[in-house]
């Protein structure tokens, strides 16, 4: 297998080790440069870039609606109106960004984006109530924030003490307390949860990581947003610094709270308190990307026909549906074709990427199957980054003279490699351009 | 008359005519070659009214030759279906075709001969007609053919100059043996009043009918006289197997109606229990060969080969209905093969490749073909026999015409028929089903003008399913006094 490789030829790794053998030697030998799994080109530059503009804006509605529905629906027995979020949770400010921001990080507001507010109003269609928007699908499909919401706690295990946490006796005593007090009056409700204490118990889970979700990505719009402006701004040049970027964002607030609150008549009950010490990036940012990029489930129109056919791995940890091996036609036969999020990103794509679209392939009648493999080629840059986040937290520099140390930075990514090695994965596909 | 004249002079003017067009104008030779196929269409509707018609020109009498045209139930939708295909196969050639002053010019030249053949109420003016087709369809196979098309071209002259040597020596013993009874100076006329004042006597009948069945089992074809059509289906331009497939082969049935029911009854009523038996062969071994086959057009003709299998099955029983069954099959299969090739042609205009194994996921809403798999389904679905399209009216009248005469072929081809559901659903779960191939799938979409021949087909397929009478009503009368056997109670 050869791949461009732009950066491979000047890494520490190749010329002390000699070249990788593996069947992704050229993407690692860019990995062990300091690059992405995505080539550098000014291409993919402007497309990943685009796409996270695009990704940011529907996100940040996914996480103030994830946040609404862990922390105030909670427990409605008839949730039906959980994606009309309050005024509150869309105006509620950012903590990572803007002037009111506890830990400002980014240079971002702390409101929500203009253009998610102008779309929130309007929609795209025509004005009508704004149940038949919702209806209509002219609005922001939260039906994929809680696939990955879904994702994250079936998939379960995925490192950190999140998960472990929640069959905890301090964990169940405080869903207890907060379920009480939501359904204080209501003994129709009070008496099943008597009656079947372990499905309320574990319905508050999924909540629990719903708000895990929230807080993920309450981070992550604001970067993407920023990363955006900056190559609006001619700052951000190539490949690997966007993934710099990123991997310098991971770091930054990794170390940030990860909880679960619930506001009940006025009172917030701590169902996993901020003192538990859950931190960002190894309860949150790892299990999402380890459930939502590689794992995930087959499609959900498809379960029962690859179920039949075998194509369902017994383990869990096998489970390789993701976006980084998705099929992006609709027709779900591998992955979560992220058919709504490619809706949703649709609405905010920059008009640079527009264009690109147009120039290929059907043009503006596929650009949803075009903007979606652009976002895979960008979450494979996101992977790239917490690859090397990874890298820097559990073993050496890339610079790092010691072949001991390059052996074993060597012996990861590899490791990390070998994910790929299924011929679903489409790490070979976006090496070329000719993917779209 | 001039009706009459008209239908063939209309192809003919417009055929010359498109010679002349500057050859930096090849749009116009299309919609000249369009509207001439269509303004004939139209002229038929227009003589529908006035059926039957009839004239009788003088040619050459010594031979026996007149210019004898007429129009009546069995031809008037033969005509029609003749005029319509044409028009659709000029609309799904492509819109750069190569050299267009010969290609249109040809399809025109086809058109003439079927029509000319379907008017012809002369036997040798028939024989002419029918030869004179073989010239155009060949050179359209050879020059515009897939990558084989020599083959292919060459194949299909040899079994089509057999076809129509076969014919002529028939029609020539028919009138010789018929008329020769008058003496050596008389002149022998190949008029089918003529022919049908003088019968043959039985052994005479067999004599002519077999050489008349060889002609026209070739060209329908029947098995085992059917070695060119899966080779000239898969080669030939999709918009020329339309034709071949729609409107040419059918001059076969038609000719066993006319020709072997109608004029030679007695030896019909002799072999049809082997015309019965053929037919049914020639229905499982489309089917089979159908669900085996590889390549869309293939299939596409193995399956056009089994339905000719009941057709002649039809024409076999010569009971009332199922005559008509057999005309109506003739108008449904000419329109479902057209629709047929007029999807396939589509699909390898746009991908490139007609091999199923090729092909997937060709229903992919967006980067696929989901409207023309669409319209292709519903093709498959009329060839399977499904209540409410084309096909269904047409196979029950067959089956039910003539289950009293020939229960066990019958049967057989009633098997054979629901084989056409296996292959329909093969076909459709590899081709439209399946994960879509990125690499391959950079082809653009149908445009609304490439779609038009495939929809009107379509529409003029749910119609006669929905309204049978559209298929049987012209012909209810002719088939019924063309009858050899009384239907009895099923």
């Amino acid at each position: 297998m050869t791949f461009t490789n732009n950066l491979g030829s000047s890494s520490v790794g190749s010329s002390v080790l000699g070249p990788s053998s593996h069947a992704y030697a050229d993407v690692i030998h860019r990995l062990e440069a300091g690059g992405s799994m995505l080539p550098d080109t000014p291409e993919n530059l402007q497309q990943i870039i685009g796409i996270y503009k695009a990704y940011a804006v529907p996100m940040d509605f996914y996480w103030r609606d994830l946040l609404y529905i862990a922390e105030r629906v909670f427990l409605n027995p008839l949730p039906a109106f959980k994606y009309f979020i309050s005024q509150e949770y869309l105006d509620l400010p950012n903590r990572y960004a803007g002037d009111q921001a506890s830990l400002r990080i980014w240079r971002g507001g702390e409101k929500a984006h203009p253009e998610l507010l102008e779309f929130m109003a309007k929609g795209e269609t025509r004005a009508m109530p704004k149940l038949l928007h919702h209806l209509w699908h002219d609005r922001v499909n939260m039906e994929f924030a809680e696939a990955c919401m879904q994702a994250m706690f079936w998939h379960q295990g995925m490192g950190g003490r999140f998960n472990d946490y929640l069959a905890n006796e301090a964990y169940r005593a405080n869903a207890d307390r907060a379920i009480k007090a939501y359904f204080k009056g209501n003994l129709v409700m009070l008496g099943l949860y008597k009656l079947f204490p372990e499905m309320f118990i574990e319905k508050v889970r999924q909540l629990s990581y719903t708000a895990n979700l929230g807080l993920f990505w309450e981070v992550m719009a604001p970067v993407f947003f920023e990363m955006s402006d900056l190559y609006d701004e001619g700052q951000l040049t190539s490949v690997p610094a966007a993934m710099d970027f990123l991997v310098n964002g991971i770091f930054a607030v990794a170390g940030r709270p990860i909880y679960h609150h619930v506001f009940i008549a006025g009172e917030c009950i701590e169902i996993i308190p901020k003192s538990e010490g859950f931190t960002w990036l190894y309860e949150a940012a790892l299990p999402y990307v380890e459930a939502v990029f590689y794992r995930t489930s087959p499609f959900r129109g498809t379960k029962s026909y690859n179920a039949q056919a075998d194509q369902v791995p017994a383990d869990q940890a096998d489970f390789h549906y993701g976006i980084l091996y998705a099929d992006v036609f609709p027709v779900g036969s591998a992955g979560i074709p992220p058919t709504l999020l490619m809706q949703d990103m649709l609405h905010f794509l920059p008009p640079y990427l527009q264009e690109l679209y147009k120039q290929h392939r059907r043009g503006e009648q596929d650009q949803l199957i075009q903007l979606g493999i652009t976002f895979q080629r960008s979450m494979y840059n996101v992977t790239s980054a917490v690859i090397q986040a990874l890298r820097c937290a559990l073993l050496y520099p890339l610079d790092d003279t010691n072949p001991e140390h390059l052996k074993a930075n060597r012996s990861f990514f590899e490791t990390q490699m070998d994910r790929f090695l299924r011929p679903e994965a489409r790490l070979s596909d976006i090496q070329t351009q000719d993917y779209r | 008359m001039t009706l009459l004249l008209l239908l063939l002079g209309v192809p003919l003017a417009a055929g010359l005519l498109l010679t002349l067009v500057p050859p930096e104008r090849p749009g116009l030779v299309r919609h000249l070659a369009a509207a001439a196929a269509l303004v004939q269409l139209a002229i038929g509707l227009v003589a529908w009214r006035q059926v039957p018609i009839a004239i009788g020109l003088t040619w050459l009498p010594k031979l026996g030759l007149g210019l004898d045209l007429a129009l009546d139930g069995l031809s008037m939708p033969m005509v029609l279906l003749t005029a319509l295909l044409t028009a659709m196969a000029v609309l799904a050639s492509p819109v750069d075709q190569s050299r267009p002053r010969l290609y249109y010019p040809l399809l025109l030249a086809t058109n003439l001969g079927v029509t000319g053949a379907f008017l012809a109420h002369n036997a040798l003016l028939f024989v002419l007609a029918f030869e004179l087709v073989l010239i155009p369809t060949t050179l359209l196979v050879a020059i515009w053919g897939e990558n084989r098309r020599a083959g292919a071209a060459v194949r299909f002259l040899i079994y089509g100059a057999v076809s129509g040597l076969s014919l002529l020596g028939g029609v020539l013993a028919f009138g010789w043996f018929g008329q020769g009874a008058g003496g050596a100076d008389a002149a022998v006329s190949f008029s089918f009043e003529a022919l049908a004042s003088a019968p043959l006597p039985p052994s005479g009948q067999a004599w002519v009918l077999a050489l008349l069945l060889l002609g026209f089992g070739l060209k329908l074809p029947l098995v085992p006289l059917h070695g060119w059509q899966p080779f000239t289906y898969a080669e030939a331009p999709a918009p020329v197997v339309m034709m071949l497939g729609g409107a040419v082969s059918k001059l076969g049935a038609y000719g066993l109606l006319r020709f072997g029911v109608g004029m030679l009854p007695d030896a019909w009523v002799i072999f049809s229990p082997w015309i019965a038996a053929a037919g049914a062969v020639s229905a499982v071994y489309g089917a089979l060969n159908a669900i085996a086959a590889t390549d869309m057009r293939r299939l596409m003709a193995y399956s056009s080969l089994g339905h000719m299998g009941l057709l002649v099955l039809a024409l076999a029983a010569a009971t009332p209905i199922s005559l008509q069954g057999a005309v109506a099959q003739v108008i449904a299969h000419g329109l479902i093969v057209a629709l047929l090739f007029a999807c396939v042609g589509l699909i390898q205009r746009k991908t490139g490749t007609t091999v199923i194994a090729e092909l997937s996921g060709l229903l992919n809403p967006i980067r696929g073909l989901p409207f023309t798999m669409g319209l292709l389904l519903l093709a498959l679905m009329a060839a399977a026999g499904i209540p409410g399209l084309a096909g269904f009216p047409a196979e029950l009248l067959v089956f039910e015409g003539s289950w009293t005469v020939f229960p066990r072929a019958t049967l057989v081809c009633l098997v054979a028929s629901g084989f056409t559901a296996v292959y329909a659903v093969r076909l459709f779960n590899r081709v439209g089903f399946g994960r879509l191939d990125n690499a391959r799938a950079d082809w653009q979409t149908t445009r609304l003008a490439e779609r038009l021949p495939a929809v009107v087909l379509t529409v003029l397929v749910v119609l006669t399913g929905i309204w049978p009478a559209g298929l049987t009503g012209w012909s209810e009368a002719s088939t019924a006094a063309l009858a050899l056997r009384s239907q009895l109670p099923v």
